[in-house]
């Protein structure tokens, strides 16, 4: 049997009906319960629904065999583990926004920085020599630049629609993100036939 | 930080117990090497990058120390020094706690864990190889793991011999590595398409780098260049050996493990066990670091996670 993490939110929904189209599938009572571990029809996968920030610990632990989670988590985790499949789904972008577009070269003194996601930010700034205060946050970042916390941001964008109701614009963009489908080290050669299924079931979807 | 306890500190005993025996069997001499040494010995044995994790701290006059984050450079600087006049080869084992600094979330996140190892000094090739490989082999199976491990093997001179060929910057040689060693397939087929060459097709599968002799099959149709095809040669004949002792059901060839370039110089090796999330053991041939303590000399050995195996198998006996 393969344990797979399922990033819950977001990424859920697409993570499901892609499997279920690759022939994993859940009953309907599975998924309307609220149970957090639950089997396939088959009995040949359980699912552990967990936040998209614990997938890497749960997989790179080997505690479930493999995960679902978006490149963003996988970029700001740094887990070692394996990605052989960009599934495609729940597709977004990391970016630096902030309200005045020249915010770059226009602040005064050190530039801080609000976002959830510290690592990727304190990389992209200094991979290019801009010293930052990177302020980290759980959520509604696009608040901090309106309230004078930060003078800009690093976050998620799908549609842009929230940075633009909040008044900010993106400046920078730092890396794609999709849905990714990430493999424990020590499952893929000890369950090296099982995972190979599953890889090749959701490619064939693709 | 770990504390065993009774029933658990005799487990982790036995373990050692058995390996340390069954290395004495194959004639290793135990060695017991300083826990605290200057961090310049790491720095020459291990690379930089490796020996930073080492916890440092300076001596009365400045000079900076370390606590020991391996054993194999101790090891390799006494051959080369200490050991210099004695006759080859050299078969030296060991039980001894490393240190290192860890990240918290990672699997493999505890500061102190003890290897048991083995370094097989002054003799290269396959009677080389095979016999470290055998040692592994037959400590697993004294430890009743037989059919509940795996031990990869490869020869990190068929993907030095391919991105030679290539001719890539070290940046690019680097996202190659990286791309092989996560098996990023997507990212992978894009980088190929920009650098790729005719070789590089052997790569471009990632599920198919692992199998038994299928595999080094598989990458002589798409290898020509002299280094690849050497290496492919000697794991060859290191896998019919291994099939001729009937061992082919825990082994595995793995041409995507290419997690330690800089160290190892051919056979590389990771060993896995059900039930634990990561490698509980690695090891390889590493020509090139004696050399740097003075005395270049073929060299191979291996360390196991005593710390991972006990945890392993405590929980087997719950389980059982």
């Amino acid at each position: 049997m393969i344990t797979i993490a399922i990033a819950k939110g977001r990424m859920q929904d697409s993570a499901l009906s892609l499997l279920a189209r690759a022939g994993i599938r859940l009953s309907e009572e599975a998924v309307n319960s609220r149970r957090l571990a639950l089997t396939d029809e088959t009995g040949q996968y359980r699912f552990i629904f967990v936040k998209p920030a614990d997938v890497p610990v749960y997989v790179e632990h080997g505690i479930a065999d493999s995960g679902v989670v978006g490149r963003d988590v996988l970029l700001e985790s740094e887990a070692d583990l394996l990605l052989p499949l960009d599934l495609g789904i729940a597709r977004c972008r990391i970016v630096v926004a902030a309200v005045d577009p020249e915010a770059m070269t226009n602040v005064q003194g050190m530039i801080r920085v609000a976002t959830k996601y510290s690592q990727i930010a304190s990389a992209h700034f200094g991979s290019r020599g801009i010293p930052v205060e990177i302020i980290q946050l759980s959520g509604s970042v696009e608040l901090a630049p309106a309230l004078g916390l930060a003078d800009m941001i690093v976050d998620l964008v799908e549609t842009g629609r929230t940075l633009r109701e909040n008044g900010l614009t993106v400046i920078d963009e730092i890396a794609e993100s999709t849905g990714r489908l990430v493999v424990n080290r020590a499952s893929y050669q000890l369950k090296a036939g099982e995972v190979a299924r599953l890889v090749n079931a959701l490619k064939s979807t693709l | 930080m770990r504390y065993y306890i009774g029933a658990e500190a005799r487990l982790r005993r036995m373990v050692e117990d058995v390996a340390m025996s069954v290395f004495e069997g194959w004639n290793y001499e135990e060695v017991i090497t300083p826990s605290v040494d200057y961090y310049d010995l790491f720095e020459q044995g291990m690379g930089q990058r490796e020996a930073q994790r080492g916890f440092r701290f300076t001596d009365n006059d400045g000079r900076l120390l370390t606590l020991r984050p391996d054993v194999t450079s101790s090891v390799a600087r006494m051959a080369a020094t200490l050991l210099a006049e004695r006759p080859r080869p050299l078969r030296f084992c060991y039980a001894a706690s490393v240190f290192r600094q860890q990240t918290q979330s990672h699997a493999e996140w505890r500061r102190e864990n003890t290897q048991l190892g083995c370094e097989l000094i002054g003799t290269g090739g396959k009677p080389a190889d095979l016999e470290v490989l055998r040692l592994a082999a037959e400590i697993l199976s004294r430890l009743n793991l037989e059919s509940r491990y795996c031990i990869t093997i490869n020869n990190v001179e068929i993907f030095n011999g391919v991105a030679a060929q290539m001719s890539l910057d070290t940046p690019a040689r680097e996202q190659l590595r990286r791309l092989i060693d996560t098996r990023e397939a997507d990212e992978l087929q894009r980088f190929l398409t920009t650098y790729g060459n005719g070789e590089t097709r052997v790569f471009a599968q990632p599920t198919q780098l692992i199998g038994k002799r299928n595999v080094i099959e598989a990458a002589r149709c798409a290898i020509a260049n002299q280094r690849s095809v050497a290496a492919l040669d000697s794991l060859d004949e290191l896998w019919t050996e291994i099939e001729s002792l009937g061992l082919e059901d825990s082994f595995e060839i793995d041409l995507g493990d290419v997690s330690s370039l800089d160290y190892y110089t051919g056979l590389s090796l990771k060993v896995f066990v059900h039930g634990a999330g990561a490698s509980v053991g690695r090891g390889g041939r590493y020509d090139g670091l004696t050399g740097s303590f003075g005395r270049a000399e073929p060299a191979v050995g291996f360390v196991l996670n005593l710390d991972a195996l006990t945890e392993v198998l405590g929980r087997k006996v719950v389980q059982d």
